[in-house]
């Protein structure tokens, strides 16, 4: 029961708000709703923490790494929600534009990627993650521009393509299951694939089919270079609280997905194959990304690809395993979706007070908008890893973990890009910052809905930077136990 | 034996061949209707055979499965795909950078690859070469339509192509997924084939055209 209702919210939610044609009373529904859904969520993560896993029928289960997700999601989703309230003033009536659209698609989405990580069975995994697309298509499109369409359509298809790799993979690895005789009913169930793992590795090759199909599949998903052509434009194109939310929420759930395979496939075949796989899949796009942060000209494209980067980072962690290696990638799905959250939530102020996202129309925000700035800076400085904040931390303890291992090409790699990640954000930032305005915004001042969301973001950034609170902690092992 | 059992073994025997027609004859279709149909004849093809492996293997929830294969294949999409062609008003050329000659060429290349990459996997599986081979020449000949036609609607069908493949290979090698999965995989393609429906309406509103390899202003 505890597990159906986080589900049922959001659908009969996004249904009750398409019945309200009135922006102001759509948003109030939508806040409400996302305050249940939070309790909701919450409820579930305390259970998981007190008393262990819960089962609901075949299908709904939830562990230690959901609950991290979950708690995760609930966060991002609640920051998005206070803040898209807010966003959304100016935006008319259209065809799947209004603000009802907006938030009965928001939460369809919502309820697509709790089901990712409630699910217990890799199928009905897939359908969800197929699922993620779907309802995030439409609101990629939203603003119905040219852009917005191309991007809206890229999405779709180059998604879409992505995860039926991933569902061939899916197949393959249910296929090797079969053989090794485990009962076609339950061979696709996380749990039962677990126990079985060592018995599915006596025959290695289909097991290291599935697992290639899976990481390009969910790899697409989560913005692997070289499958990561959708993202850019997806986060670029989109209004920007589902900016937030893509980078925040579904490249997280993707990589959830790839961390419950990589479990199944880690234990029968050995480590060794699908981590070296993570790894250069990470390295790979850090690599990429770090070097196309120099030259974007969009600040949320900019963004974009710091995403793909610290995504990449995230893999090098799972790929590198070892305690701090995990902890570190785990710990820095969370730090980097509150902090890309927060940079997002930045963007979208200047674009509507500066009217752009031109990095070089953009001049003197320093003078104009000095609070938009100021998350903007600590968004800025977190994102690329400076102490005291709190992705600070997790980078440096998958790179201790790279030491550990001496993955010395890793850690030369690594410190590389951050560096030249370092160079390239301060470079767009200095110029954005600095300089006389041209033309100076009426009104700049932040209304509270933006200033509770970036507020408490910054506040997040920066206090996980000081101390990790000891409750966040014990669900970080809880995750962690799960996976090894 | 049966009239239905010798079918039966007619289908299982000879439909990887039928499926290699389909995938040369959709090389060389011009028109986007040519196309839809040979999706649907190539869908029909699956569906006997799914209704045949059925009956061989005595799996009732099976039949279901082919039941559904062919309403939702055969019947709903192609029709779906004839409306949405009426109503975008477009051009009928599927518009394809490659000449069919080259189309052909490369659809024979992509069956001799099959056979090639299942050959190693064939004896593993316990499963003949041929309807193996049939399934991944189908996933590369999807591929190969998507990035080769121009139209958004060619590459809905291509994707729709190569889904047919993946659908063959679980069938063919592990008798289908679970029942509720395969539903669920079922209504996630037709709600992404409504989503491409609602997509190609807007392409065709801000570009008042369908040509996707036109769509080039986000780059970088």
């Amino acid at each position: 029961m505890l597990l159906l209702m986080p589900l049922a919210i959001p659908v009969l939610g996004a249904g009750l708000i398409l019945g309200f044609h009135s922006p102001r009373a759509a948003t109030r529904i939508a806040l409400l709703l996302g305050g249940v859904e939070i309790v909701a969520l919450g409820a579930v993560v305390w259970q998981v923490h007190a008393h262990g896993e819960l089962q609901q029928g075949r299908y709904l289960r939830a562990d230690g790494l959901s609950a991290f997700f979950l708690m995760g999601i609930a966060i991002v989703s609640g920051l998005v929600l206070v803040y898209a309230s807010g966003y959304l003033r100016h935006t008319g009536e259209g065809r799947f534009s209004s603000p009802r659209w907006f938030y009965a698609l928001v939460f369809l989405f919502l309820f697509t990627v709790i089901s990712v990580c409630l699910s217990a069975n890799l199928g009905f995994l897939w359908i969800m993650m197929e699922g993620t697309t779907l309802a995030s298509a439409l609101l990629v499109g939203f603003y119905n521009t040219e852009g917005a369409v191309e991007a809206g359509w890229k999405y779709l298809i180059v998604c879409t393509v992505g995860i039926a790799f991933a569902l061939f993979g899916t197949i393959v690895l249910y296929l090797a299951a079969v053989k090794a005789g485990m009962n076609p009913a339950s061979a696709l169930d996380w749990v039962s694939l677990m126990n079985a793992a060592p018995r599915i590795g006596l025959d290695p090759h289909l097991v290291k089919l599935a697992f290639v199909f899976v990481i390009v599949g969910y790899g697409t998903k989560i913005g692997f270079v070289p499958m990561h052509s959708w993202l850019p434009d997806a986060h670029a194109e989109a209004p920007t609280p589902i900016s937030a939310l893509l980078s925040a929420v579904l490249l997280n759930c993707a990589m959830y997905a790839l961390m419950r395979y990589d479990a199944i496939v880690s234990r029968s075949v050995g480590p060794a194959f699908p981590h070296i796989l993570l790894v250069i899949f990470g390295v790979m796009s850090m690599v990429v990304a770090g070097l196309l942060i120099l030259v974007q000209q969009n600040l949320k494209r900019l963004m974009a690809y710091s995403s793909i980067e610290h995504m990449g980072i995230i893999a090098i962690g799972l790929g590198l395993g070892g305690p701090l290696g995990l902890f570190g990638a785990l710990l820095h799905t969370f730090n980097h979706s509150i902090a890309k959250s927060l940079l997002f939530f930045s963007a979208g102020n200047i674009r509507h007070n500066v009217g752009t996202l031109r990095i070089d129309e953009i001049q003197g925000i320093s003078r104009t908008m000095p609070r938009t700035t100021a998350a903007l800076l600590v968004g800025g400085l977190a994102i690329v890893g400076l102490p005291p904040f709190s992705l600070f931390i997790s980078e440096f303890a998958i790179l201790s973990e790279a030491f550990a291992q001496a993955h010395y090409l890793v850690v030369i790699l690594f410190l590389m890009v951050l560096s030249v990640v370092f160079g390239g954000f301060a470079f767009h930032f200095f110029r954005m910052l600095c300089g006389e305005p041209d033309r100076h915004p009426e009104n700049s001042k932040l209304i509270p809905s933006e200033y509770i969301a970036m507020g408490m973001a910054a506040f997040c950034v920066l206090f996980f930077g000081i101390r990790i609170p000891y409750v966040f902690g014990l669900l970080l092992r809880e995750a962690m136990a799960v996976l090894r | 034996m049966g009239l239905v059992g010798i079918a039966t073994e007619k289908i299982l025997s000879s439909f990887s061949v039928f499926l290699f027609l389909t995938i040369l004859l959709l090389a060389v279709a011009r028109r986007i209707s040519t196309s839809v149909l040979l999706f649907g004849l190539q869908s029909a093809i699956i569906a006997a055979e799914v209704l045949a492996t059925a009956f061989q293997e005595k799996l009732p929830q099976v039949y279901i499965v082919g039941a559904l294969v062919f309403v939702i294949k055969v019947i709903a999409i192609p029709r779906a795909f004839f409306l949405l062609t009426r109503r975008l008003k477009t051009v009928r050329d599927v518009k394809a950078s490659t000449t069919p000659t080259q189309s052909v060429f490369v659809a024979v290349a992509i069956i001799y690859l099959s056979y090639a990459a299942v050959h190693s996997y064939g004896g593993a599986v316990h499963v003949p070469d041929d309807p193996l081979a049939a399934a991944v020449s189908l996933i590369l000949t999807g591929a190969f339509l998507m990035v080769s036609r121009k139209k958004a609607l060619m590459q809905m069908l291509g994707l729709l192509v190569l889904e047919n493949g993946i659908f063959l290979a679980a069938l063919i090698t592990t008798f289908g997924m679970p029942l509720v999965i395969e539903i669920g995989i079922f209504f996630d393609i037709l709600m992404g084939l409504l989503l491409m429906g609602i997509f190609t309406f807007r392409i065709s509103d801000t570009f008042e055209h369908l040509d996707v390899s036109k769509l080039r202003r986000l780059r970088g």
